[in-house]
């Protein structure tokens, strides 16, 4: 007999959770991925050791002023049973540090989770892909002048509807790729010192994007997610700023494009190489009615090697 | 679709793209003092400069003392403005469009709903190609919030 192939995850997970039936849904759930994994109700239980192989899918009771010991990573599963988290509760998730929060019931929750879990064990943060199907057909824009976000934001929905979807999501994505791209074009620049050096350019300011400026936009859908993926080459964006600035109320002030991408969508995924590579990608549920996800969307940052 | 405005008495017309061209502000200048009312229908976009804009608009008309009615306003624009808190109770809005979604056909759309004497919760509407009753498509707090400055 041969052994078969070994798979390319390495690492080690522990459910953390009080409910057993959950711990035992999760369990199954993130099995997929191809390494031990570990069930217990509490940190400190016996024989659970957590250390900086670990990833650690923890329920919303952790969410509070604990101190989390040092993992590879922390995901916040904080959904009743089968029911969507609250926005109360991933806007303090959010505030207090979390780099992975699981806003979704089941399907989205198994898809979600098995992505973050697998982007995790294999070290490979990068690409729209990864949270599509096979049968998914991506297509992209190479942004060559500022000037040109209006027309692909406007390409962009064109397709979209011609897919067959509805003017709702073509309206949603419309907003998220505006949001992003300007992010890449305007906010991700930054000179030696690590100041936006084009934060406050006119917005109808003819500019060349080469070399370290150029924005790439990618978009598929595989039926079950749309996904939107921008990219630039500063790796300048801190996810954790992100995350508190998500986790609350907006206001007129200071930047607002990020927030109104993340309202706009269903899950928010930050991938930074730092100094090198940020990718930004919004994922759009087109199955299901808005109402019967998460009425804020899940929020994940990972930190890689730019590929 | 470019953003083109227009003022006649006491109504301002915005129609297009609210984005980071856009300069809404300036027409406060241009309408009488009292009740102004801003029709948005025709509203194909907004961005978060754009809603900046927006607001400032919104600013400027209750710095000078006008009273403010917002008339069937865009879908795009009523979702985002329950986004900001500071809008809540400044604004009267008579009639937004809202996503709605027909359970029996399939049918999408943003028909007109009207606020009248107030809106509790968002009422059902009847689906345009089969007359079944449609639901709303998303939740209402996104459409609600503003009402409960």
């Amino acid at each position: 007999m041969q052994r078969p192939e070994a798979g390319r995850a390495r690492g080690k997970l522990v459910v953390l959770h009080p409910e057993r039936k959950a711990q035992r849904a999760l369990h199954r759930l993130v099995g997929a991925a191809g390494v031990p994994v570990e069930v217990t109700d509490k940190l400190d239980g016996p024989g659970t050791v957590i250390d900086e192989t670990t990833i650690v899918i923890a329920d919303a009771t952790h969410a509070g002023p604990l101190i989390r010991p040092p993992a590879r990573a922390w995901i916040a599963v904080p959904g009743e049973g089968l029911a969507p988290a609250d926005t109360a509760t991933i806007s303090s998730l959010l505030a207090g540090g979390w780099d992975h929060v699981i806003a979704h019931p089941m399907p989205v929750l198994a898809e979600e989770l098995l992505a973050t879990v697998q982007k995790l064990l294999r070290r490979d943060a990068f690409g729209l892909e990864k949270y599509l199907t096979w049968s998914a057909d991506v297509r992209g824009y190479t942004l060559d002048n500022a000037q040109d976000r209006e027309a692909v934001v406007s390409e962009l929905a064109r397709e979209v509807v011609a897919f067959g979807l509805p003017d709702r999501v073509g309206s949603m994505v419309s907003v998220i790729a505006d949001e992003l791209l300007a992010n890449a074009i305007y906010a991700a620049p930054v000179d030696e010192a690590g100041n936006r050096v084009r934060v406050a350019d006119p917005r109808d300011r003819v500019r060349a994007l080469a070399g370290r400026d150029v924005v790439t936009l990618r978009w598929a859908t595989d039926a079950r997610y749309i996904a939107i993926e921008v990219r630039d080459r500063y790796g300048s964006i801190d996810p954790r700023a992100i995350a508190k600035r998500l986790s609350v109320s907006q206001t007129s002030e200071g930047g607002m494009g990020l927030p109104l991408a993340y309202a706009c969508c269903n899950q928010l995924v930050l991938d930074v190489a730092p100094g090198k590579l940020t990718e930004v990608v919004a994922l759009l549920d087109v199955r299901f009615k808005p109402t019967d996800l998460a009425r804020t969307a899940s929020f994940h940052a990972f930190t890689g090697e730019a590929p | 679709m470019k953003l083109e405005t227009s003022v006649k008495g006491n109504c301002i017309t915005i129609v297009g793209r609210i984005d980071d061209t856009a300069q809404l502000h300036g027409l406060a200048a241009h309408v009488p003092v009292g009740k102004v009312v801003v029709d948005t229908e025709g509203v194909t976009f907004v961005n978060s400069i754009g809603m900046r804009e927006w607001i400032r608009l919104i600013r400027a008309l209750r710095e000078t003392g006008r009273s403010i009615v917002l008339e069937r306003v865009a879908d795009v624009l009523m979702t985002q403005m329950n986004l900001i808190a500071e809008l809540a109770g400044a604004v009267t809005i008579s009639s937004f469009h809202a996503q709605y979604v027909c359970p029996s056909c399939g049918h999408e759309g943003t028909p007109l709903v009207d606020v009248g004497s107030g809106l509790a919760k968002m009422p059902a509407l009847p689906c345009p190609e089969c007359g079944s009753a449609m639901e709303l498509g998303d939740f209402p707090e996104r459409y609600l919030m503003i009402f409960k400055g």
